[in-house]
């Protein structure tokens, strides 16, 4: 075997772990990585572009946070630089995961940490930015398996809020964020309903009769806020409105959640019409049987978790891990991503592994879903998503492949050329445990 | 008193014939009748067997005297001719509610969780358990309800064993005419059966909150009973048991909804020593064998479920082939029964539209049944099966004079039933001897040729046309009442102006009075100008036996006509990992023979007739067990009681859930069925093996005997509300309470009975199937896996366990397992997890995805479940994370998938390595079965393939013909203008360990 998660810790954590005493100073995440003070280079590695592109031996160098040279072995200026031998190693762009309750949610069974979900149908101007708690143990999860980038969504209501995208490691929200406020997300009413009987503890589906009254809502604030966005200097003020105007001039996203064909093809037309510039379908379980029109309109897709059953009894078994495949010969934009399952969004690299396992894509295509393609979708494409001169030096080295569980074993993070200290409360008790048990 | 008088009085004017009862006074003179009718020149269906043409019926004081080609009339009896008609014995209904009080049953407001109700609300010396009723008297509770009574002897029912429809042991039901008379005169058998259903009805006790706790509850109270019956009632007075035992030995009734709760409501009937009578769903074609074999009668529904509009594709894909194909053989399913020659009757009970029966039954024929069949079923049939063949259910002398006049066969299209006569009394539902009036008439009015009346329709309804002397044709409106008929038409539209005429039939035509619009009195006629000619009807092809599809095992799209069987199989130059000492081989072929691994070894030859595969560049394992499952259960939790050891998971199996399918896809051969985690002390869980399309014992290896147990948050409801704060316990204080409580009383009933069984003297202790589970546990013949935390509970559990002298086994979820390995492996307890969940609750904070590897280096045996439907396809990527989290050899990784499982369930015997000798459970991958990119290319059970990846990708082109097929039937139907409903279908559901009495945990971190 090769050498594994047990055994990555940089010395200083190691160091640092036996001088404090286990339970006191241990609860907290490590500090975020220092910015880059020098120029650094690595060698050696097979470096995973994230647009396709596989360089055996390559290079990478980065300074000041920003990547200078990705290329073979040879090229690039080491004058002056840090050189760090990853011979045999991996490097992939950081991991992007969008669609998801990171940081803004805690523990399911404990109210107090919930913030996620505002009470109120309308709420454009909610926003995830200012709840992203740093500190919250589940982002060094993420960041111990590649994923350098999370966006925070706001759940709930028709319009849930706006959305931010953060690096995994900062000392606060402000010092954390990517990308303030990227999009608003609503939720398009289902075509179909559910409906559970308590008698025999059945779930039936049926058409959702209450839809129309939703769309009519829908129609109401979008036409207000379009008007609204025409007026210089307006008053009275009205925060909801003031906060849906960057969608009317491109310089934020619409997330529509919407999981039926129908649903989808209604939501974007509606979407249009109302003078929306960028708008991205979240969800989209079916949006296989619209793929043409998806690609006419050029409507990205962020699939929610496709380690899940099909949805229909008859529905091929495979569907949901070929849905991101289907899509992405189809000519859309896909991302994969966790949704609301926050503590599970470390398997992110996982679930575009499978997608290539079980659909007829290589791993490089499905790489993509989590790097290049959500990059571009969130409008981040010129700073993160592919390794290229330019872009932020954010991303990692893993022991193999990032997608498969048999690789994936990220040594080094950098983020903006900051080296990301690894260690985590659970690697922490898995110390601690094998202290206990004498187990070196 | 004076209520009854009146109410005897009322039907006195309206009726010939009335009984007074005996002991009754009588307000104005008495008024006995013989009763004495004739019916000759009839034809005489005695039975399905007997007809009798041109015969005589002969009745008196509401008992059949005679029935013969040739009967010696008295005299001073009323004959009555009915030449070339019919006279049926009239239709028995066993699942009726007639005269019973409406069953309401109280909804939780909002569904969901409420406050637990512990004891019965029901006051007085019963049972206590609510929905256990048999102390309800049909008898008791009925009262005559004239209105139904009317409406079901139209239909042609003249007898119904009526009970009250509530509750899972129901009581006795009551054998009644629908005659129109006192509730005295129409109770032929006041104590005819016993009634069952799996439904609490109106109980709204919290137990039991499952369909194994309602099986357990049944069992439960036969054992009270004869233990009550024997010794108990000596110490406790028990209405309830008292009535149930007094109900032993009459015929019993179990509704059911279903095909699998047929199959369960007779195995409940054979531990005990019953035969049900099962009132079933109409599904029984799809498990016809199982249902023979239960060698049970059946009651069969008569309704069938509506055409889907199906006309929108995509709204289309809502109903599943399941629905498609169900809506197609359902009219076939009384037939396929009769073809099996299982024993039957129908109820119209569950048909909305009781007018539909006709029409319904008349389509089961055209699907195929047998008319003989249908008599029998509604007729001699329900008689014998409810032992009243003597009273009613054919035509024979002695019998109650209940019987049909019919105007032809009964089941013709065209048939009428003109009167149902019950306990000979004559009820009218269409007259008798109408005049024929149809024909075509010259009509003339004030003497004037006018134009022409034709006459056509029935006897019974004719149909009226007018045509002028313009040979415009004009429907007009007609009354005919004995002979008198009304007319009024409109000669212009335009005008809005009528003709009215009113007259009466002459016999050679029509003639009276009739009233121009002017105003003029006028006299009118209509001579018969042309007899009516019927003409032929058209639908020969209704004659034709309606064509189906198949019928595929199980019941679902992706289920098989012909179920495959196990093959001689050579697989050639795979990469083999034994889980044996051997590990893993490469280049190394293994032969599959009897459904066992027969040789591994190095170019093995191919035995005559075996198939060969080739394995080159692919990997060969055994199956992937899934310790912790809930799939393929109808419930998961019996969450009524904090200790719920008496109910089984084996009585919830169902086959046909898909994700069966699904999780061989996924490698996955066997599964652990377990109870959920609501209370401290679960059910009785099952082990299945994965045969796609078999049965529940098929699939079930009985000889693992283990037991769920729960601490922590789940058993201490912690997280379901402040309305769950009222079942003990509510902290992991009183969780350790609940242990030694239940092991301390289990250790004092197993002697109890070991101190009975060795003297045989005295009385035997009161069998109780909780105690029961548990005193296997202490004798080490039944084990437990528990489902657990954090440390001090797990602590906890196992110092209560050393401290009483009993094992566990496994401890699952067991996250916390890395704080306690030491102890753990010490008393050999293994440990089943998942490779990474936390954070959905409090409990789960410390978890961490090397808990696995932290058992498995302090020498636990460790497997990793998935208790999740969808994770468990993927098992194989779950134990790689262990290799990931922690070093586990990639070896040892994959036997927390497989051989660790089989060793916790103690099947490592017959499961769980690839061995020569073990049953040939394999699953061959693409790819390293570690790898995120690895998938199955055949996933076999015992040698026979349930899974081909080729074959699915087939499976997927057959069932898109075949939906389309269906769609384009029910597309037909629509278009003739046949009823159809909104497409709506079945969710498919996954079930957690903590989905609360089947109340789905919405989110994901409630799992």
């Amino acid at each position: 075997m090769t050498k594994k998660k047990n055994n990555i810790f940089n010395r200083a954590v190691l160091a640092a772990m036996v001088a404090v005493t286990a339970h006191f100073a241990h609860a907290q995440n490590p500090a975020p990585a220092a910015p880059q003070t020098k120029p650094i280079v690595l060698t050696g590695a097979t470096i995973h572009t994230g647009n396709g592109q596989v360089i055996e031996n390559g290079v990478i160098a980065f300074d000041k946070g920003i990547i200078t040279q990705v290329g073979p072995a040879g090229s690039g200026n080491t004058s002056g630089a840090e050189v760090i031998d990853v011979k045999g190693k991996h490097i992939f762009p950081g991991i992007i995961s969008l669609n998801t309750t990171v940081g803004i949610q805690e523990i399911a069974s404990v109210r107090a940490t919930l913030d996620f979900n505002e009470i109120g149908e309308i709420n454009p101007h909610i926003r995830s930015l200012v709840a992203y708690n740093t500190d919250s143990e589940v982002i060094p999860t993420l960041r111990g398996n590649g994923i350098l980038l999370s966006q925070a969504v706001p759940q709930g209501g028709i319009v849930s809020g706006s959305s931010s995208v953060f690096y995994t490691d900062g000392w606060n929200w402000e010092d954390a964020v990517l990308k303030k406020d990227d999009g608003i997300w609503i939720n398009w009413p289902s075509f179909l309903a559910r409906s559970f009987n308590f008698e025999d503890f059945s779930v039936t589906m049926k058409r959702n009769e209450k839809r129309q009254e939703v769309i009519d809502k829908f129609s109401g604030v979008f036409a207000d806020a379009k008007a609204y966005a025409d007026l210089k200097d307006p008053s009275p003020i009205n925060l909801r409105l003031a906060a849906m105007k960057p969608l009317f001039n491109g310089s934020a996203n619409l997330y529509i959640r919407a999981d039926y064909a129908k649903d989808i093809v209604e939501s974007v037309k509606f979407a249009k019409a109302a003078g929306v510039q960028k708008i991205v379908i979240v969800g989209g379980d079916e949006s296989y049987k619209v793929a043409a029109f998806l690609k006419e309109n050029q409507i990205p897709v962020v699939l929610n978790p496709t380690h899940r059953l099909p949805g229909r009894v008859d529905e091929n078994v495979y569907l949901p891990y070929e849905l991101p495949g289907l899509l992405h010969k189809a000519g859309v934009k896909v991302a994969v991503t966790y949704a609301d399952e926050w503590w599970r969004t470390r398997n992110l690299a996982f679930l575009a592994g499978t997608s290539s396992g079980f659909g007829n894509i290589s791993s490089e295509e499905a790489l993509q879903f989590i790097t290049r393609n959500a990059a571009e979708i969130i409008g981040a494409d010129k700073q993160i998503g592919t390794l290229e001169k330019g872009k932020h030096a954010s991303f990692l080295v893993s022991q193999g492949d990032i997608l498969d569980m048999r690789g994936n074993d990220v040594e080094m993070v950098f983020i903006k050329g900051g080296k990301v200290n690894l260690d985590d409360k659970q690697k922490r008790l898995y110390e601690k445990y094998k202290d206990k048990y004498g187990k070196k | 008193m004076i209520r009854r008088l009146s109410t005897v009085m009322a039907f006195l004017t309206v009726s010939v014939l009335s009984y007074g009862q005996e002991t009754f006074p009588r307000n104005g003179a008495y008024d006995e009748r013989s009763g004495r009718y004739a019916f000759t020149n009839a034809n005489i269906v005695v039975d399905s067997k007997t007809t009798i043409q041109n015969g005589t019926l002969l009745i008196e004081n509401g008992l059949i005297k005679e029935v013969n080609k040739q009967v010696k009339i008295p005299s001073g009896t009323v004959v009555i001719d009915l030449k070339g008609k019919y006279i049926y014995p009239s239709l028995i209904d066993l699942d009726s509610d007639y005269g019973m009080p409406d069953v309401k049953t109280e909804r939780r407001a909002g569904g969901g969780r409420a406050t637990p109700q512990l004891e019965s609300n029901k006051k007085g010396a019963f049972g206590w358990n609510q929905a256990i009723q048999p102390e309800n008297e049909a008898a008791t509770l009925f009262t005559p309800d004239a209105r139904k009574a009317e409406d079901l002897r139209k239909i042609g029912f003249g007898t119904v064993l009526s009970h009250s429809h509530d509750g899972i042991v129901r009581g006795s039901g009551a054998l009644l005419t629908l005659t129109d008379e006192s509730a005295n005169k129409a109770i032929i058998n006041g104590k005819a059966s016993s009634h069952f259903s799996f439904s609490k009805g109106t109980s709204t006790q919290t137990y039991p909150s499952s369909g194994m706790g309602i099986v357990a509850l049944l069992r439960q109270n036969y054992y009270d009973a004869d233990w009550y019956g024997k010794s108990g009632k000596t110490q406790e007075k028990n209405l309830s048991l008292d009535a149930f035992n007094s109900l032993k030995g009459l015929p019993s009734i179990f509704e059911t909804n279903d095909k699998y709760s047929v199959l369960r409501a007779d195995k409940i009937g054979d531990e005990f020593g019953i035969q049900y009578i099962i009132r079933g769903g109409g599904d029984e074609y799809q498990r016809l064998d199982e249902i023979k074999a239960t060698k049970a009668p059946l009651i069969l529904p008569l309704q069938f479920p509506e055409a889907y509009d199906v006309a929108d594709p995509w709204d289309a894909d809502l109903v599943s082939i399941t629905q498609l194909k169900h809506w197609e053989l359902a009219p076939k399913n009384a037939s396929e029964v009769a073809k099996a020659s299982i024993p039957f009757a129908f109820t119209i009970a569950g048909i909305k539209n009781k007018g539909d029966f006709w029409k319904n039954l008349r389509t089961a024929i055209e699907y195929g049944l047998p008319k003989e069949k249908a008599l029998e079923a509604l007729t001699s049939v329900p008689a014998s099966l409810i032992k009243a063949e003597g009273q009613v259910g054919s035509l024979k002398a002695g019998l109650l004079a209940n019987f049909l006049i019919t105007s032809t066969d009964l089941f013709s299209k065209d048939n009428i039933i003109y009167e149902n006569w019950v306990q000979g009394k004559k009820f009218i539902v269409a007259p008798l001897n109408a005049t024929d009036i149809r024909g075509t008439y010259a009509l003339s009015i004030n003497n004037q040729p006018t134009g022409k009346i034709q006459i056509s329709g029935t006897v019974e309804k004719p149909e009226y046309k007018v045509i002028l002397q313009d040979t415009v044709k004009i429907t007009l409106k007609a009354v005919l009442t004995n002979e008198l008929l009304t007319i009024t038409y409109q000669p212009d539209k335009k005008r809005q102006e009528n003709v009215r005429l009113t007259g009466w039939f002459t016999g050679k035509g029509l003639t009276g009075e009739g009233v121009l619009p002017n105003g003029n009195v006028v006299p009118w006629s209509a001579s018969l100008s042309e007899k009516y000619t019927a003409t032929a009807p058209k639908d020969s092809a209704a004659k034709k036996l309606a064509e189906t599809g198949k019928i595929v095992y199980p019941f679902t799209g992706f289920g098989n006509e012909e179920l495959p069987k196990a093959e001689t199989v050579l697989i050639k130059n795979a990469t083999v990992w034994t889980n044996e000492k051997e590990g893993i081989l490469q280049g190394t072929d293994v032969l599959v023979q009897n459904g066992k691994i027969a040789k591994i070894g190095k170019s093995l030859s191919a035995p005559s007739g075996a198939k060969t595969v080739d394995g080159t560049g692919k990997h060969l394992t055994t199956g992937i067990i899934d310790e912790h499952s809930h799939i393929a259960l109808f419930t998961i939790n019996e969450g009524g009681q904090t200790s719920s050891a008496e109910v089984r998971m084996s009585d919830v199996i169902n086959p046909d859930d898909v994700n069966i399918y699904r999780q061989l896809a996924g490698g996955v051969t066997t599964s652990h069925l377990l109870h959920g985690s609501a209370n401290s002390i679960g059910g009785q869980s099952a082990l299945i093996k994965l045969k796609w399309g078999a049965n529940q014992s098929e699939m079930l290896i009985p000889q693992a005997k283990t037991i769920k147990f729960a601490l922590g948050e789940n058993v201490k409801q912690s997280n379901w509300g402040d309305v769950a704060r009222v079942r003990f316990p509510q902290t992991r204080m009183g969780v350790e309470q609940v242990f030694y409580d239940h092991f301390i009383r289990a250790k004092e009933y197993a002697q109890n009975w070991k101190t009975f069984n060795a003297k045989k003297t005295g009385t035997a202790p009161r069998r109780d199937l909780e105690l029961d589970a548990l005193a296997e546990i202490l004798a080490s013949e039944r084990f437990i896996t528990c489902h657990s935390y954090v440390q001090s509970e797990i602590n906890m559990l196992m110092s209560v366990a050393d401290s009483l002298k009993f094992k566990i086994n496994t401890f699952t979820h067991i996250l916390e397992g890395y704080k306690l390995a030491d102890k753990m492996q010490e008393r050999g307890i293994g440990g089943s997890t998942f490779a990474d969940w936390w954070a959905y609750k409090m409990e789960v904070k410390e978890a961490i995805p090397y808990n696995a590897a932290l058992m498995y280096h302090e020498g636990v045996t460790v497997a990793i479940n998935s208790d999740d439907a969808e994770m468990a396809r993927r098992l194989n990527q779950e134990a790689a994370k262990t290799v990931t989290y922690g070093g586990v050899p990639e070896e040892d990784a994959w036997k927390m998938v497989t051989l660790n499982p089989a060793k916790l369930l103690r099947v490592d015997d017959k499961l769980g390595s690839v061995k020569a000798g073990k049953d040939a459970d394999l699953v061959l991958w693409n790819a390293n079965p570690l790898s995120v990119y690895a998938r199955p290319e055949f996933t076999m059970i015992e040698g026979t393939v349930y899974f081909d990846r080729k074959k699915d990708e087939d499976k997927q082109k057959t069932m898109a013909v075949e939906r389309e097929r269906l769609i384009q039937k029910m597309l037909s139907d629509k278009a003739e203008g046949k009823p159809t409903q909104r497409p709506q279908g079945a969710q498919p559901r996954m079930w957690h360990c903590e989905d609360i009495v089947g109340v789905h945990a919405e989110h994901a971190e409630e799992k």
